[in-house]
């Protein structure tokens, strides 16, 4: 990781994170953005697949309580985060790097800001490690 | 003597339990002396290691090696009866996935030998000395294989074609395996020899399953009276027969004990760990952060379990060799 340019990796639910806005437009704003239709559809294994391509962190952005799409997607991924978050800290990887969001921001206008954030946070954690 | 094919069976970082599997094998043990010609096997016979290196490339018909490898030797151990083995079938959990020694890939060797030869309560080590790969005594050097600092799955090292898991594989499996090598009925390399279904799916227990399963609490199996006919998880036990492939025989469940996972993953799952973490929490009834936390703290030690066999396959905890790396 360079000093001041961690790689961070964020997912978002395509119901409740920029629907209203272009996502080319969004896209061209900010690198590894993978927005997906459910954040339920993100698999455990998607995460550990990005720290061990190099990610420095994993941000999730899912819908709020009880506006899921698909009934309960969102508490379904907070589950294994808030889980897999205890296993990573055993390999060596700080809680921190991965974080989950449950709100709902239409414009998608947040997500630079909390990647921006999330990306300030890893730059005080510094390079992963272990791995 | 000549014309018999040839078996070897050797230990890597194994506890013997592999082999005392293979002993368990009882009278077929006998019969199969009888028709092929053991070469190698330090657990119950006396060989010498320069009898294998004797011996012409791939001339050993199969080499059952099982244990994870952790050393130098281990590393050249593999290496020699690979070149002199036309098959090697890597038996047991650590073989093929690293095992519970596998494990010690959570500290650093530094963490390791530190806690090993100075920290540990029972440990006198005032000069706080280390094991060393060369020491000289009177003129002469005495040598200790290299601790290396990780441990490996044996085809992350030589290249292997056949896996039987299991801590230990069962004796029917092995003798499975063994015939399908006689007989040339062999699967593609790179088969596992043991069933394709997840545990779950031939536990006697799964009829008493409930049709929708919500784990309130998770308990510890010393914590609780299991009702020896229920599934583990339908009672917040955990069981890691959703994500683990079946054939060792259930002796776990039989004796009132949840799925450890020593059967690794089903196949074309990469990573139990992580499935079997999916797995779980889906059951969890949980709608809030709080009550998700309230639920999750009972389990102690999450990588550990989830992990317990497969830490140096996973996709974080596997790693490649330092040689490999340099080629």
């Amino acid at each position: 990781m360079a000093e001041s340019n961690p790689k961070l990796v964020c997912f978002s639910c395509k119901f409740g994170w920029g629907y209203l806005s272009e996502e080319s437009a969004l896209a061209s704003k900010i690198t590894n953005w993978i927005p997906v239709v459910c954040s339920g559809k993100i698999d455990t294994s998607h995460i550990l697949k990005a720290f061990r391509a190099g990610a420095d962190g994993v941000l999730i952005l899912g819908c709020s309580e009880g506006h899921c799409h698909f009934q309960d997607g969102n508490i379904q991924t907070e589950k294994k985060v808030l889980l897999l978050q205890k296993v990573l800290e055993t390999f060596g990887i700080e809680q921190e790097r991965l974080e989950i969001q449950l709100s709902m921001d239409p414009d998608g206008q947040n997500i630079p800001l909390l990647i921006k954030k999330m990306e300030e946070n890893l730059i005080k954690l510094g390079p992963i490690k272990r791995l | 003597m000549a014309d018999k094919p040839k078996v070897a069976v050797y230990w890597l970082g194994a506890c013997a339990g592999c082999d005392e599997s293979i002993v368990d094998l009882n009278e077929t043990l006998l019969q199969l002396a009888q028709v092929v010609d053991i070469v190698l096997w330090p657990v119950a016979m006396d060989f010498k290691y320069a009898h294998i290196e004797a011996l012409k490339d791939g001339e050993i018909s199969l080499s059952i090696l099982s244990g994870s490898v952790r050393n130098s030797d281990h590393e050249e151990m593999a290496g020699l009866l690979r070149k002199k083995s036309k098959l090697v079938l890597a038996l047991g959990a650590c073989a093929c996935f690293g095992g519970t020694a596998g494990l010690a890939n959570f500290k650093t060797k530094e963490e390791i030998f530190s806690w090993v030869y100075l920290d540990a309560p029972t440990v006198v080590n005032p000069e706080a000395r280390f094991p060393q790969t060369e020491t000289r005594v009177d003129g002469k050097v005495l040598t200790l294989p290299e601790f290396y600092d990780h441990v490996y799955t044996l085809d992350q090292i030589i290249e292997v074609d056949y896996y039987l898991p299991g801590c230990p594989p069962p004796p029917d499996l092995i003798a499975n395996a063994v015939n399908s090598v006689l007989t040339g009925d062999l699967p593609p390399i790179g088969s596992t020899l043991a069933p394709r279904m997840a545990l779950c799916d031939t536990c006697s227990r799964n009829k008493k399953k409930p049709s929708k399963m919500e784990i309130t609490q998770i308990k510890r199996i010393h914590e609780v009276e299991a009702d020896p006919d229920s599934c583990f998880l339908a009672e917040g036990i955990i069981c890691m027969g959703p994500a683990t492939r079946t054939g060792c025989g259930e002796t776990c469940m039989k004796t009132n004990l949840p799925c450890r996972g020593c059967f690794g993953p089903p196949p074309g799952v990469v990573g139990a760990g992580p499935k079997y973490l999916s797995a779980l929490t889906s059951l969890i009834k949980a709608e809030k952060t709080e009550e998700i936390h309230e639920i999750i703290k009972d389990i102690v030690d999450p990588a550990g379990y989830f992990y317990r066999f497969t830490q140096p396959s996973s996709i974080l905890g596997r790693k490649k060799p330092k040689k490999q790396m340099e080629e």
